[in-house]
This record gives C-alpha cells, structure tokens and sequence, in this order.
C-alpha cells in the first residue's frame, strides 16, 4: 500500500458514497425541494437566519467541523490495531454514518424553523431529554478539555521547537483583533501581516538557538522536582515533570484568555489564523502525499503493520477492535460534535433546501480525508504517537516539495497544536457559560466570568493530571459517538414523525448507541483494572486513583444519560406511533 | 475551429466558475465567521436601541416618548423582524452555540 493507491482509494469512496447512496437518500427520502423556503429565507433577519451561498457554507462547516479528532484518532487507532482497520473504519463509517448524521441533522433543523437539536429533543421527546443533553454536552466537553489538554501540554513539552511559534499566535491573535475591529484595517492586510508573523515564528522554532533557550527553561524547571504520578496505558507508573505541569498551565493561561477575552478581542482572531496554518499544511500535505509514490517512491509506502491484533490491550487493559476502534477514531468517521454545528450553526444559513447535500454530506466525506491524512503520516513514519507522528509525516510529505523536513515538520506540529489549542479554548469559554446557566442562580458568584473560567480550568487541570490520554481520549470519542447517536436518535423519531423512512438513519443509530454503551463500559473496566485495582494502596498515586474513579464515574454517567434518552425516546416514538394509527383515515 | 472557440469558451467558463467557488469556500472558511460577528454586534445595538424607543410593541414598559414616534416611519419596516428576533424562543445552544463553532 501507498499514500497514491490510498488516496485513490479514498477519493473512490467519497464518489460512491455521495453519488449512489447520499443523493439518493436525499432524492427519495428527504426529498429536498428547491422551492420550499428553508428558515433563512423565511425568516431572514440577517442575523440568525441568513441565507449564504452555498459554497460559502461548505467552507464555513469544514472549517467547524474539521479539528483535532481525524489527526488524533487516525493515529491512535493505526499504532493499537494497524492501518487496515483504521482506514476501513474511515471508509465505512463515512459512507453509512458520518454523513448520514452531519446532512439529516441540517435538514431537520431546517425542516424545524431552524432549532437547535436541544430544542429539538425537548419539542419532539421530552424536556429532561434537553436537559440530560445539556449535560451531556458539558461532560463531553470537559473530556474534550481534558484530552486536549494532556496532547497539548505533552506536545509543548517535548517538541521545543513549537512553543515559540504558539506564543507568537497568541500575540497575533489579539493584534489581528485590534487591527481588525478598532483600527478597522482590510482584512487581507491583516491576513498578511498576522499570519505571516506566524509562520516566520513557526519556521524559526526549529533553529537550534530556540530550541537551546526552550530546552534550557524546561530543564530549569524540573530541577524544582515537582511530579505527580500517573499510570500509562500499558499499566506503568510515569511521572508528569514540572515542565509538563508548567506547559499545561500555558494551555490553562491560553484558553482562559479566549474564554475571558471579548470574542472578537482573542479567540476569533487566533482561530482565524489557525484555519490558515492548518489549510497551509493540509493542502501541502496531501499534494506530498499523492506526488510522493512519483518523486520518492520509498516515502510512500506505508511501513506501518496493516493489521496488529484484535485485542491491542496491555499490562491487564482490554483494547478488542470492537467496541474501541469505533471510538478511538471519531471525527473523520462520524462525530456528534457535527449535529451541533449543523443545527446550530449551517441550518439556519441554507438558502435552498438541496444545498444541505453538498454542505453537510460533503464538508463530512472531506474531513474523511484529512483523516486520511493523518493515517498516511503515520503509516509511512512507522510508529509514534499523536502529534509527532503526524508532524514528521508530513514534514516528510512537504519535503516533496522541498521544505527541509525539519520546517515541515515544524509547520506540522505548529498545526496539529493550533487546531488542538482552538477547540480547547473554545470548549473552557462554552463550559464557563454553561455553569454560569445551571449553578449562577444558585451560587451568583459563578456568573462572574473568571470564576466560572477559573472553576473550569482547574477541572481541565485535574482531569489532565490524573489520567492517562488513551483512556481520556477513548472516553472523549465514546462521548462524542454517543451524542452522535442520541442525534442519530432524533433524526430516526423526526423521520418517523414526518412518515418517512428511517431505516437508513436506524441502522447507524443502533450500532453506535451499543457500540458506544459498550466502549464505555471497557473504559470503565481498564481503568478500574489497571489503576484503581492495582494501585489504590500507594499514596505516591492517589491523585491517579482518585482520577480514574472519576473517570469511572463518568463513563458511567454518560451510559445513563443514554439509557435515558434512549427510554424517552423510545416512549415518544410509542406515543408518535399510536397517534398516526388514530389520526390514519378508516379503511 | 469555431467548434474548437466554443469549447474553448465553455472550457474557459468552467474555470472561472470552479474559481468563482473556490474562492467563496475560502471566504466561508476564513472571513465569513468574522462577517456573522460583526453583523450579530450590529444587530445587538440595533435591537437594544429599537428596544429602548418602541419597547412597549412587546410588552416592556417604556411608553415612547415624542422623540421616539418620530423614528417611526423610519423604523416600522424593521419591526417585524426585530420582534421575530427579540421573542425568539433561544436555549444555551441557541445563545452561545455559534461561539462554539470557531
């Protein structure tokens, strides 16, 4: 196998997948008219509802849609089980899920008056459901903060070539800001300006002399002796160094500022620029990647084993293909941070009802191949982890082209942090909101925006420190592949409410609900195995115990929380049932 | 060759076209976040002013004074909308989802 043939590959699903399969379901089943008005015609207020041009919403949801989970999950999934499996996931997954979830979502928002799909389940089941799916959101997001937190502050810490060019983003971000909105300059001046400031500090990260000073400061830290204790995924007790615990605090420092900060003062801006380091590097990366069997041939062979094991688990951990896989590797797949976006976000932007085919269907086959990005930098390097796989991977795929692979590699990592970091401010801004909604009645001083920030980082912070980021990142995917079948669920109960057929969305429901329920249970179980078991006794590991208890909470939680959707679900569409059987004309 | 400058034309149509659409999916993936933004700030103070001349349209206590009739003509073809708007039934998601979005 090679990057050429596996992108051929892919290519060759997307086609099959959205000619044979999507456009029939939207044809024969949606039926989407280009006559009837969608929400952003009706209501046009040009604020929520606006209706966009349609190419303009595709770039719009990729860009929402489009995160760490492909490059993270692709990875994760290729080092347990091997490439084959990983990338038949991606293939099947998109093409019976994926956009499955992201397309009937967009258009029962649109079909809706354009609600949010927590409105939604409160009109359609019951109003606990909204309630449980609120919470549910915040405890995914806290998983999210959570993995993304540890894959930051381990990638900042070890990579010293990287903290230069994410300081420097940081200080763009908010001249970016200022440039834009007070001193009212034109946008590609500013274009130009901050984000080249970035890459030239992402391109200079790798001189030995930045290099030398970073590796200086982390060494003068460590020598202050601070660790605490935790248990990897193959059963080991390591250590997080004080280098670690101080990057964690610059991740903790970065997120606190784009939740604190006006929107259009931070958080907009740096995210702004990450779009284009990110697309700088994706286009760069699958150009190199489709050249390279052409330039150098012994690049694009993929050396990584296709296939490992069934069961990849170690030191007493279960990792069997099924259920893990399927939550290992979300986004890229199916995700249900997608129905968030849909609803929320494109739904009330459609201008035709046919748009949502291209827009929601398509922006999902592309993150496929950004997934499939990541799997082939894997692939190709042979081993490694997270983001130093998928750095030196594409360092190697830009090489092509002539960058030294050191600066591509570089420009990888710059990446890879960037889309992390933007997610992970974004959710601490949300979880501060959030708790401000639910406990500021209760406890105003939780309405105060650094309270609710600070409550929220030190969350982050624990849930970093006492857990492992296989088992953090698999009960992240569990959570997120759950909320993609509670969404699944509601697309099934409105095509059942409209008398359409749901097959196409049951199917998929129903394997990612077990599926996920399962997941979360071997996650419960490893944890339980590995950590709490077996080291309960030491005190040197407390924290780390008392985090996989958490951990184990939470798994739980989120089976809960599913067990009763999945109950008031099933109730609504008894009571939907029974009331089209009394409304059907006599015979 | 006329068969030949038709094809061409059309070829050459395509290319502007394909352009045409690359160019607003890059828009829709960079600007267009930063236009909602703006337009939802607009909108804010929009919505905050209509509020504080015709509040009583919805039931807010602030009986217009002279001063307000007079911005009537001016405003009543927003009215609908800014109502629709304003009374817009909106959960957490509805609120501070699009932040979220990035």
């Amino acid at each position: 196998m090679n990057t050429l043939f596996a992108l051929i590959l892919a290519l060759v699903v997307i086609y099959l997948g959205y000619v044979f399969y999507a456009k029939r379901v939207d044809a024969q089943i949606i039926k989407a008219d280009p006559k009837k008005a969608t929400p952003a015609r009706l209501y046009m207020d040009g604020v929520d509802f606006s209706p966009t041009d349609r190419n303009v919403l595709y770039g719009y949801q990729f860009k929402s849609i489009a995160a760490a989970g492909p490059i993270v999950g692709a990875i994760t999934a290729a080092n347990l089980w091997g490439w084959l499996p990983a990338m038949l996931w991606l293939f099947l997954g998109v093409t019976f899920i994926g956009w499955v979830q992201d397309y009937s979502a967009m258009m029962m928002a649109v079909r809706r008056d354009g609600d949010s799909i927590t409105a939604i389940a409160h009109k359609l089941i019951s109003p606990r459901t909204r309630t449980i799916l609120l919470l549910f959101i915040f405890v995914y997001l806290l998983m999210i903060v959570g993995a993304f937190g540890n894959l930051l502050a381990g990638t900042l810490n070890a990579n010293l070539s990287v903290p230069l060019g994410i300081v420097v983003l940081a200080l763009a971000g908010m001249l970016a800001g200022q440039m834009l909105y007070k001193w009212k300059m034109d946008l590609i001046v500013v274009t130009l300006v901050v984000v080249g400031v970035t890459l030239l500090a992402i391109l200079v990260g790798p001189l030995p002399e930045i290099v030398n000073a970073v590796k200086g400061f982390n060494s003068s830290l460590n020598t202050l002796g601070l660790t605490i204790y935790f248990v990897d995924v193959d059963g080991l007790v390591k250590p997080f160094t004080t280098s670690y615990m101080f990057w964690l605090l610059f991740v903790v420092a970065f997120s606190y500022l784009g939740a604190t900060l006006p929107i259009w003062r931070y958080a907009q801006p740096v995210n702004y620029i990450g779009f284009w380091v990110m697309a700088l590097t994706i286009v760069g990366g699958l150009l190199g990647a489709a050249v390279a069997v052409f330039v150098k041939p012994t690049l694009a062979n993929f050396v990584l084993p296709a296939f490992t094991t069934f069961d990849a688990g170690k030191g007493g951990a279960l990792q069997p293909l099924w259920p893990m896989l399927f939550v290992t590797i979300a986004c890229g797949a199916i995700s249900g941070w997608h129905s968030l976006v849909s609803t929320v976000g494109t739904g009330r932007q459609l201008e035709y009802e046919t748009d949502a085919l291209p827009v929601g269907a398509g922006s999902m086959f592309s993150e496929m191949l950004l997934a499939m990005l990541a799997l082939m930098a894997i692939s190709v390097a042979g081993k490694g982890a997270g983001a130093a796989a998928f750095a030196n991977g594409v360092g190697q795929f830009l090489n092509i082209f002539g960058l030294d692979a050191a600066y591509g590699a570089a420009l990888g990592f710059a990446s890879f942090v960037i889309i992390v970091i933007t997610v992970t401010q974004l959710a601490v801004r949300f979880m501060r909101v959030v708790l401000a909604e639910w406990a500021g009645d209760m406890w105003p001083i939780v309405k105060n925006v650094h309270v609710g920030t600070l409550i929220s980082s030190i969350l982050m912070i624990i849930i970093v420190l006492s857990g492992t980021f296989t088992y953090l990142w698999q009960i992240f995917g569990a959570a997120n592949q759950l909320m993609a079948a509670l969404a699944l669920m509601l697309v099934s109960l409105w095509l059942v409410s409209e008398r359409k057929n749901p097959t196409y969305a049951v199917i998929p429901m129903v394997f990612m609900y077990v599926t996920t329920i399962a997941a979360n249970l071997v996650s419960a179980y490893n944890l339980w195995a590995t950590v709490v078991q077996r080291h309960a006794a030491k005190p040197e590991l407390w924290f780390a115990v008392a985090g996989a208890v958490a951990m184990i909470i939470i798994s739980f939680f989120l089976i809960a929380a599913a067990l009763f959707i999945g109950y008031d679900a099933w109730q609504a569409y008894n009571r939907m049932k029974a009331t089209q059987a009394s409304t059907a004309p006599a015979e | 060759m006329k068969r030949m400058r038709v094809h061409l034309a059309t070829l050459l149509q395509r290319l502007t076209d394909v352009g045409q659409s690359v160019r607003r999916v890059l828009y829709g993936a960079t600007a267009h976040e930063i236009v909602l933004y703006t337009v939802r700030l607009r909108a804010d103070m929009e919505t905050l002013f209509i509020l504080v001349t015709l509040g009583d349209l919805i039931g807010v206590p602030i009986l217009p004074p002279y001063y307000s009739l007079r911005l009537l003509p001016y405003l009543v073809p927003n009215i609908a909308t800014w109502k629709r708007h304003v009374l817009r039934e909106r959960d957490i998601l509805d609120r501070e989802g699009v932040d979220l979005l990035g």
